[in-house]
């Protein structure tokens, strides 16, 4: 990944910081519902091209993916990337019953998408005291092609990963500001640090 | 004025605490549900207004106030979260409603911590898209059948061609057997005249040398040593197996022709009664011209048996195969033809002693452009060529080989009376 150049290193070094903490508590969450131990990678935060988003969200096989629009005093999406592996497990954690119907997978997909992006960015929201609130996350497939043809030069994403202790389940997230909300939260950083 | 606009609404609204108590339902849930709750849902539990979906519900609802953030559900996953009918039930299809549900956390005056679940009715949308998604599909389905067809198009154009050239190639065959005939004639006749010119030549000569041999010492002379500077007793030993063998030649090349004009010539006549007997025989001996090394060999069972085919792709279908497997013979071997009648069918057989055909080329070998043989060599048409006129008879044909040891293809055509094929085609 690139280094983050919109954030100079005492930014980085606080974002990096919140964003620990506000997935620690999406991570707690998470397993207070399920009643599993959840696992969290650290937070990753870079400056992607299109491109380099693509390849930082495609796996070579065996994934689901989500999108997700946030709107208010931040915007952009985040996507999740979900493993196929394991996920009958958390369909029984969830509560649904086996076995799992097309329309269950992805209604778990979805569900698991929403919870995580929610918490995530509530946790993260509620730390930088900013409001923001998340849209209902859809199926989508990434291709390079689409990608390669978005309009906007450079991102912000922040990326975690997830993994449920009990099987071989992992989830990753990767939130994209857009270019007016970098400004908001390089600000907000800066108010913070004083 | 709020409390109005919320029972309004056209959005299901359904508000419920953390035990699960329903605290409100707007006129779009009570509109709906058996008149008895509009006045008996306040307190009630969830689990007896919506025992149905409480088990859904309660799961949801629980990871709102878990997480403070809203839950969704749509109508792709879960179309009818609540069994309420859609609009129009005496003018339009009466069907299901298809909702999206979002649930999100409230905080009352009071501090209690409530989640309000959002009912939204999606019917038309679910009905479009789901109409789009049938028409959609019927389209994919529709394209992958013309991608057939147009294949199979191609094929039946690539065989027409080939089917074409054969029968144009059989026409100058025909041709040009009429014009070899003028020619075998004369000089059939003049060999026969020769035979008979040579033997009183010889008798001539005979006769000469015996009476000048006889006579006087220097005539004799003469006469002993001209014989001997021709090589008389060659010429005469020689001479007649030469015109013999002459005249055998002759012979076979008369049969080719023949041969090749009755094989090529019957084509035009459309679906008739044909010896097929006679027409293995009849291939056999025009591939053998071209083909020597395997031994041939026809068996038929009753002899002459007469089938009604259309003799043109019959006669193409046999040559195919039959060429194939004098082909498939580089040193020595055998190619059979046995055909045998049943009541209603007739199977032939073709068996050759040659290289045979490996188990995955097996599967292809009908297949149009399908080849082995070496480029310029064939267009891999010969037997879909077959296959097909063998389908125009209503019959089947499979091949079955052990790579090394040899091949067996065998033919099975209904044996019809002629009225009946003829209703039938």
């Amino acid at each position: 990944m690139n280094t983050v150049a919109p954030l100079n290193a005492d930014q980085q070094d606080a974002l990096q910081e919140l964003l620990n903490i506000s997935m620690g508590q999406a991570a707690n969450s998470l397993a207070h519902l399920i009643e599993t131990k959840i696992g969290i990678s650290i937070p990753k935060i870079a400056s992607v091209t299109p491109e380099q988003l693509f390849s930082i969200i495609a796996e070579e096989s065996g994934a689901f993916y989500t999108r997700q629009s946030f709107l208010g005093d931040v915007q952009g999406e985040v996507m999740s990337v979900i493993s196929q592996q394991g996920l009958s497990e958390v369909g029984a954690l969830l509560e649904y019953d086996e076995p799992l119907s097309k329309n269950d997978v992805e209604e778990i997909i979805l569900e698991l998408s929403n919870i995580l992006a929610g918490a995530c960015l509530a946790g993260l929201a509620e730390q930088l005291e900013l409001k923001t609130n998340l849209n209902m996350p859809t199926l989508f497939s990434p291709k390079r092609a689409n990608f390669v043809e978005l309009q906007w030069l450079n991102s912000l994403v922040m990326e975690v990963q997830f993994d449920i202790e009990l099987s071989s389940f992992s989830m990753r997230v990767v939130f994209c500001l857009d270019d007016s909300s970098l400004n908001v939260l390089t600000e907000t950083i800066d108010e913070l640090l004083g | 004025m709020f409390s109005q606009l919320v029972e309004k609404l056209p959005v299901g609204i359904c508000v419920v605490n953390q035990d699960y108590e329903i605290h409100f339902l707007n006129d779009f849930f009570l509109d709906r549900m058996s008149s008895h709750w509009r006045n008996e849902y306040k307190g009630c539990q969830l689990a007896d207004v919506f025992p149905e979906q409480v088990k859904f519900l309660k799961r949801r609802i629980k990871s709102v106030f878990v997480l403070r953030h809203p839950s969704f559900s749509y109508w792709e996953q879960r179309p009818h979260i609540f069994p309420f009918k859609s609009s129009r039930p005496i003018t339009g299809e009466e069907m299901q409603m298809f909702q999206n549900m979002e649930i999100v956390p409230l905080t009352a005056s009071d501090g209690e911590r409530l989640a309000c679940l959002i009912l939204q009715d999606v019917t038309a949308q679910a009905s479009y898209f789901i109409a789009q998604q049938d028409f959609s599909s019927a389209l994919t389905r529709e394209h992958e059948e013309q991608l057939k067809l147009i294949k199979k198009l191609d094929s039946a154009q690539s065989q027409l061609i080939q089917a074409e050239k054969m029968a144009s190639t059989g026409q100058l065959a025909a041709g040009i057997a009429h014009e070899i005939n003028n020619p075998i004639g004369f000089v059939s006749a003049n060999l026969d005249t020769l035979k008979q010119y040579s033997f009183h030549l010889i008798q001539l000569c005979d006769a000469l040398a015996e009476k000048l041999q006889t006579g006087s010492g220097e005539l004799a002379d003469f006469a002993t040593e001209t014989l001997n500077s021709y090589h008389y007793e060659l010429l005469k030993e020689d001479m007649a197996p030469l015109v013999d063998e002459s005249t055998e030649g002759l012979s076979r090349v008369r049969d080719i022709v023949e041969n090749l004009k009755q094989f090529a010539l019957e084509e035009s006549g459309g679906w008739q009664l044909v010896n097929i007997h006679e027409t293995a025989e009849q291939l056999i001996q025009l591939i053998s011209a071209q083909y020597k090394t395997p031994v041939y060999k026809v068996q038929c069972e009753p002899e002459n048996l007469q089938i009604f085919c259309d003799p043109g792709g019959m006669k193409q279908a046999l040559t195919n195969i039959v060429m194939n497997a004098a082909q498939s013979i580089e040193t020595k071997g055998f190619v059979k033809i046995d055909i045998k009648a049943g009541t209603q069918w007739v199977k032939i057989k073709i068996i050759d002693s040659g290289s045979g055909i490996s188990q995955d080329n097996l599967k292809k070998v009908f297949d149009p452009f399908f080849t082995t043989k070496p480029e310029g060599m064939g267009q891999g048409l010969g037997l879909s060529v077959a296959y097909t006129a063998i389908e125009k008879h209503k019959g089947k044909i499979s091949a079955s080989s052990n790579p090394g040891r040899g091949t067996v293809f065998e033919i099975i055509v209904p044996l019809h009376a002629a009225e009946q094929q003829s209703a039938a085609c």
